[in-house]
């Protein structure tokens, strides 16, 4: 902590000054320090719970520090307050997707496209929540927009191919999960893709090679497991199927108290008030 | 990339996802319609008792319907299942059943009264098998409470045996089915059920996040309320069942939350499964070990959650051989914002090809509840239909995001012969367009035209008779497969028929749709085809009847060997 923060803090706290506590926590929060942050944003919030700058400053800090259910609680006023300002609609957007509930991020991300059709970053989060919800056609059109702003983001490229396979272009989805492993060696959304179509080509050996090796890159994906436990099943492995299913449960377990986790954490450490 | 954009990027790749959505219901077009609403004509009053708030999850769930000869003339009868509502949980006349007797000239009469059929309690669904052997349909009611077995004494009237047969059962009763899974030549029945649940201490409404949707405060459950284990009794063949769930291995220890239930032969064995659509978790499929029990194998056989890996909310399910393979694939409906899924049957394994189907994407706005495979215009080809609609009436008032409103269309898929279907209810049939709260629907050739119709329950109002009108269908053959002593409605039968170089095949089953059931007669669209070369009939216990020629368009009995048909 740079030498009499601490009692620039005091000051600001005795004196009810938003500007400075803002400063502060924004300061703190732009080093890495976001607990640090937490306590000045948190009662410049308290002071003035309209401030757009305390709104904002507070909400990307709580996103910052993986708190998204913190960060709904400002982000949804200030999208409200300021409807043609695309970042906090984009925000909110990725703060519904951190916690899981892609319907509700939909909307909000629909919004920020809205305002600015030529966002990469907005159309990437549109196409991983539509890919998500299974909307792959709808998805697929989207990530191709992105992509001609951004044609080498290996990320998009891998969820291009995840929204081509659920459309059932095989080899559009294995081209462009090799292109995305050009870019990223063992991207596990990437080798998942080369996994399901090897599946749907009955090369199980081959698909649950692909499926161990996304396994290494991302262990705790449920839906990974489960397909392991198919090319296992097909491959008259029991001993493996079997074990995948239990992975399988333990990591729908484990994302499930992560959710809730996330839904409940707050930026300062405790339980998000509602 | 900047800072900022990096940590976005970062933090969207970290956005996990549970749910799914879909796209919009298209408009409805003016179009001749392949189905006649013919509820009014017929006489068919009936109407689904309903608490109009829905504040708990008992008041939401039922609706099944039955088709069925009870009175041997040749011609379908509905039974048409009525349930109770918390308010009148106490009076079971408020509510009564309804058997629906055809008379054959398009009108029907409610005789459940003097059949002794009209109050099974807070009724559920139904399942039809002839379980005594004597020629006539029998059925089964099930229910929150006691279960019923009404046994058909063949003068119009039936006998409520469930206690001299032992199948009270009990708790909160969904899906059933007969078949005789062991071949010992009488029919054996499993029960699914699904949460328990104490009318005294109901869970309150929108207290809990379990009792939350969007919101919105609604009818707790079935998350966060313990599941029931399902039932199996087997038949000791002097008209007693035992309960035998646990030494057969089809108990559901875990109380997994059972509704719609499908004998089919999963694996192509010659054996009867048995495949349990679970809401809120895994499906089970048990397959036939061969000797009296069954081994769970849904998660190998890929048929337990959906293909990433999500649990489903599932209710109903259709089996059928809708890609001529002879294999018998399945067709699971499920809740909003997440996918119908249908599982093809690749032989020793299933593969979701909801996607590759085209079936999944028109799916995701609705809670589907009844549906079968069907080939509504002769072509050969077995369609599709799933009937939908929500649970909770509070849904108006939510966040809606993908999910379509309470009341929902249904959903009609033309098969296009090559793997993949069009969804065509708006061209086809815009009476399917209608939004209602659907339930069970059963499927079957109400007026013996050779096109096959069907009857739906709604949970909300009155039910529909949709009568298949469609002009130029295809010919036609209808099997009606006539088992031995114990098993005269012969479930379990496997009937092929090779017409014009296709074969397609059917299943005799007892439990059909979303705790209901469709006729026994097996229905094949012959297209074009004129005559039929060969119908092979693969009797339960594996003998086979094979008949040469026969011409189209007319109805067929083939007895078993040494049966004795009435």
């Amino acid at each position: 902590m740079p030498p009499g923060e601490a009692d620039a803090l005091r000051t600001a706290i005795a004196r009810g000054s938003v500007h400075a506590l803002l400063d502060i926590g924004e300061r703190r929060a732009q080093r890495g320090d976001l607990q640090g942050a937490a306590e000045p944003l948190r009662r410049a919030l308290a002071l003035a719970p309209n401030s757009e700058r305390a709104l904002a400053a507070y909400a990307r800090t709580a996103i910052a520090a993986r708190a998204p259910g913190s960060a709904l609680l400002a982000l949804e006023p200030l999208a409200r307050m300021h409807p043609t300002v695309v970042d906090y609609s984009y925000l909110l957007g990725v703060a519904w997707m951190q916690i899981g509930d892609m319907t509700s991020a939909l909307p909000p991300l629909e919004r920020a496209r809205a305002l600015d059709p030529h966002r990469e970053l907005t159309l990437a989060a549109l196409g991983i929540g539509l890919t998500q919800l299974k909307r792959f056609a709808d998805a697929k059109d989207v990530l191709d927009q992105a992509l001609r702003l951004a044609p080498e983001d290996a990320e998009t490229i891998a969820v291009l191919a995840e929204a081509e396979e659920g459309l059932g272009d095989h080899a559009a989805a294995e081209a462009h999960a090799r292109r995305a492993l050009a870019g990223i060696p063992g991207h596990p959304t990437a080798l998942l893709v080369i996994g399901l179509v090897r599946m749907q080509e009955q090369r199980y050996a081959e698909a649950r090679a692909a499926f161990e090796e996304a396994l290494a890159a991302r262990p705790d994906s449920a839906k990974t497991h489960y397909q392991l436990s198919l090319a296992c099943a097909r491959l008259a492995d029991r001993e493996c199927a079997q074990r995948q299913v239990e992975l399988y449960n333990q990591a729908l377990k484990a994302v499930e108290e992560r959710l809730a986790a996330l839904r409940t954490q707050s930026l300062e450490g405790g339980e998000a008030r509602p | 990339m900047t800072t900022a954009s990096r940590t976005a990027r970062a933090l969207l790749a970290a956005a996990l996802a549970t749910v799914a959505a879909g796209g919009a219901a298209t408009e409805p077009a003016a179009a001749p319609s392949l189905f006649r609403d013919a509820t009014a004509e017929s006489g068919i009053t009936f109407r689904h008792q309903s608490a109009p708030e829905k504040k708990y999850i008992v008041e939401s769930m039922g609706g099944g319907v039955a088709l069925l000869d009870y009175d041997g003339d040749g011609l379908l009868d509905v039974y048409f299942v009525n349930s109770l509502t918390v308010d009148t949980a106490k009076e079971p006349a408020t509510a009564p059943s309804a058997l629906y007797r055809n008379l054959g000239d398009g009108r029907f009469v409610d005789v459940a009264v003097n059949a002794g059929v009209a109050y099974p309690g807070w009724g559920m669904g139904a399942c039809v098998a002839d379980v005594d052997g004597d020629g006539w349909q029998d059925f089964y009611v099930t229910a929150l409470g006691p279960n019923h077995l009404y046994r058909n004494r063949g003068d119009g009237t039936f006998a409520d045996v469930t206690a001299a047969a032992g199948v009270e059962g009990g708790g909160w009763s969904t899906g059933c089915g007969f078949a005789d899974y062991d071949r010992d030549g009488d029919l054996d029945l499993f029960v699914s059920r699904y949460v328990k649940i104490d009318l005294d201490k109901l869970p309150e409404f929108g207290k809990d996040k379990t009792c939350q949707f969007r919101g919105v405060a609604v009818q707790c459950g079935p998350r966060g309320l313990a599941g029931s284990g399902d039932l199996f009794y087997r038949n000791d063949g002097n008209g007693r069942f035992t309960e035998a769930g646990k030494q057969v291995g089809v108990t559901d220890p875990d109380g997994r939350y059972g509704l719609g239930i499908a004998w089919l032969d999963a694996d192509g064995d010659g054996w009867l499964d048995l495949f349990v659509a679970n809401d809120a978790g895994p499906n089970f499929l048990y397959r036939n070990r061969h000797d009296g029990t069954f081994a769970e194998e849904a998660f190998p056989m890929g048929v337990a959650v959906s293909e990433d890996g999500s649990e489903q909310g599932c209710m109903g399910v259709a089996v059928g051989d809708f890609d001529n393979s002879g294999r018998q694939s399945l067709f699971v409906t499920n809740f909003a914002e997440e996918y119908n899924a249908l599982y093809h049957n690749d032989g020793a394994y299933f593969t979701d090809v909801s996607f590759r189907s085209k079936t999944a994407p028109s799916s995701l706005p609705y809670v589907g509840w009844g549906t079968a495979f069907f080939d509504y215009d002769n072509d050969g080809w077995l369609d599709l239909v799933a009937v939908n609609g929500h649970v909770y009436p509070q849904l108006d008032q939510a966040r809606l995001g993908a999910s379509a409103p309470y009341r929902q269309r249904k959903l009609l898929y033309h098969n296009r012969g090559d793997g993949t279907f069009d969804e065509v209810a708006a061209s086809m049939a815009p009476l399917l367009m209608e939004d209602r709260v659907s339930r069970g629907v059963a499927l079957g050739d109400l007026d013996g035209d050779g096109r096959l119709d069907l009857v739906v329950n709604d949970l909300d109002g009155s039910p529909q008779v949709l009568r298949n009108e469609l002009a130029a269908p295809g010919n036609w053959l209808r099997v009606r497969a006539r088992g031995g002593a114990g098993n005269t409605d012969a479930l379990g039968t496997v009937i092929a028929a090779g017409a014009a170089g296709r074969t397609q095949t059917r299943l005799v089953r007892s439990g059909t749709s979303y705790i209901s059931q469709d006729e026994m007669a097996q229905h094949f669209g012959l297209a074009g085809a004129a005559k039929v070369d060969r119908v092979e009939v693969r009797w339960p216990d594996g003998t086979k009847t094979v008949l040469g020629e026969l011409p189209a368009n007319r109805v067929i009995v083939v007895a078993a060997p040494r049966s004795d048909p009435r």
